[in-house]
């Protein structure tokens, strides 16, 4: 399966469904919806906009049944985003409540973005598992996770990996997994990275968005036990990974001996780590 | 003559079946508020507890209860996991408009109910069904003040007039 787009279809409203699913079933990589103005298709072709306007009933339609009208029950609400069934993502946008510092949900909703998960098979590097730990690079929307998909499942034909999938974008069911690959869903990453490591005895352990210290921390943790590791960290040059510091332990320890540096146009670059620590 | 007590017997029975059963309607009343609280309590624990979304918890909320309350868990749950409407407030307004049997007090929580579901922050939502539990104790305790004295006034009253009845048209 390349895309569950069913599940896609099936969170949107009925009016859109017919059109959406006539323009986009191969190529959508995300719908926008605003309100009071016409939602925005993102195909890999270019952008299309549907005639009529989304209507505050067509956003809510939408979060309410991504979450079966229980958005309290999904925890990620209060980050931004809610995870749906077949990997997709939808992202919310509006007015948030917050207390003691902490957002816990959204008042009201005016934007949403709904990102299409795709399988693109084939797009590893041949000798992956020859690679070490590999450190996959790109910013939002150029296919970090679809590429640490191959890359995961390509390594899993021959050496056991854990995906430790927090948003459940990776491996939703339906995608193919490799051989040798477990996936725990739903768990956050500081968490999961031990837990795999105690429980699973993986010679891989695969993360997608390194975005927080403590994961961070984690992934150094668990380098340290022996084990290799797969990531994804939002970057659109090396640069730009020199500059958080959640980033700079992990190139300080020399945990990745290989990066894969994105484009915009979804194709890569393969580089070594050392090649990095030269050129400074 | 024997055409005219027969009548008179009619009557009273009427009269009197009616007194019993406004009285049998206020006990209906009484057990599916008592229902509809214990049902409100499980749905409460089951989010605290276990953040089950709702149309598993309507299914819960139904276990356990029979009637019209079974009836509109388990139709609830259904629209919601379909996604008939936008909001779960509207699939409740569909149900309770297609489902008459309800009793009035029973309609007044359920309607709030639906207002307060479906919040995005987890301390919101529980605090709306506290709120719908209270207003289902206050109309139970409304129904269950002077009860008695109110049942067997529905049966007196309509056993007397319906003897007061027959007595005119004798």
């Amino acid at each position: 399966m390349d895309c569950d787009w069913d599940s896609f279809l099936a969170v949107l409203p009925e009016w859109m469904r017919r059109d959406v699913d006539a323009l986009g079933k191969h190529s959508l990589q995300e719908l926008r919806l605003r309100l009071g103005t016409p939602p925005e298709l993102v195909l890999s072709s270019g952008t299309w906009y549907l005639s009529r306007p989304a209507a505050r009933q067509d956003i809510d339609f939408c979060v309410n049944l991504a979450s079966q009208y229980s958005p309290w029950s999904v925890e990620s609400t209060g980050e931004g985003y809610l995870p749906l069934a077949g990997g997709h993502r939808m992202g919310l946008c509006g007015k948030t409540i917050v207390k003691d510092g902490q957002v816990l949900g959204f008042r009201v909703l005016d934007s949403l973005c709904i990102r299409v998960a795709r399988d693109i098979p084939g797009l590893a590097p041949k000798n992956a598992v020859d690679l070490g730990s590999i450190l996959i690079l790109g910013a939002p929307g150029w296919g970090k996770t679809t590429l640490l998909r191959c890359v995961a499942r390509a390594v899993a034909e021959k050496e056991e990996v854990c995906v430790v999938d927090e948003r459940q974008e990776l491996f939703p069911r339906g995608f193919s997994r490799g051989r040798r690959m477990d996936v725990l869903s739903g768990c956050p990453k500081a968490s999961g990275i031990p837990m795999v490591l105690r429980a699973m005895g993986p010679s891989y352990i695969a993360v997608d968005e390194i975005t927080a210290r403590e994961d961070a921390a984690a992934l150094v943790h668990s380098s340290g036990c022996g084990v290799k590791l797969l990531a994804t960290a939002h970057a659109a040059q090396k640069e730009d990974l020199r500059l958080r510091p959640c980033y700079r332990e992990l190139l300080e320890q020399g945990i990745f001996q290989t990066v894969l540096l994105l484009t915009k146009d979804k194709s890569y670059r393969l580089e070594r780590m050392e090649q990095w620590a030269t050129n400074g | 003559m024997g055409y005219k007590w027969i009548g008179a017997v009619l009557v009273v029975v009427g009269c009197g079946g009616f007194g019993f059963s406004l009285a049998r309607e206020t006990l209906r009343q009484e057990a599916l508020l008592r229902g509809l609280l214990t049902s409100l309590e499980l749905m409460e624990n089951e989010i605290r507890c276990r953040l089950t979304p709702l149309p598993q918890l309507c299914r819960l909320a139904a276990r356990g209860r029979n009637g019209a309350l079974r009836s509109f868990f388990l139709s609830l749950g259904r629209d919601l996991e379909k996604g008939t409407a936008s909001q779960a407030q509207q699939c409740v307004s569909n149900i309770l408009e297609q489902q008459k049997d309800l009793p009035v007090p029973v309609r007044r929580v359920l309607k709030q109910m639906g207002a307060s579901l479906g919040r995005f922050d987890l301390e919101g939502q529980l605090k709306g069904l506290r709120a719908c539990q209270n207003a289902c104790r206050r109309e139970l305790g409304e129904l269950e003040r002077n009860r008695e004295l109110r049942l067997r006034s529905y049966r007196t009253l309509g056993l007397c007039a319906g003897a007061a009845l027959a007595v005119l048209l004798i």
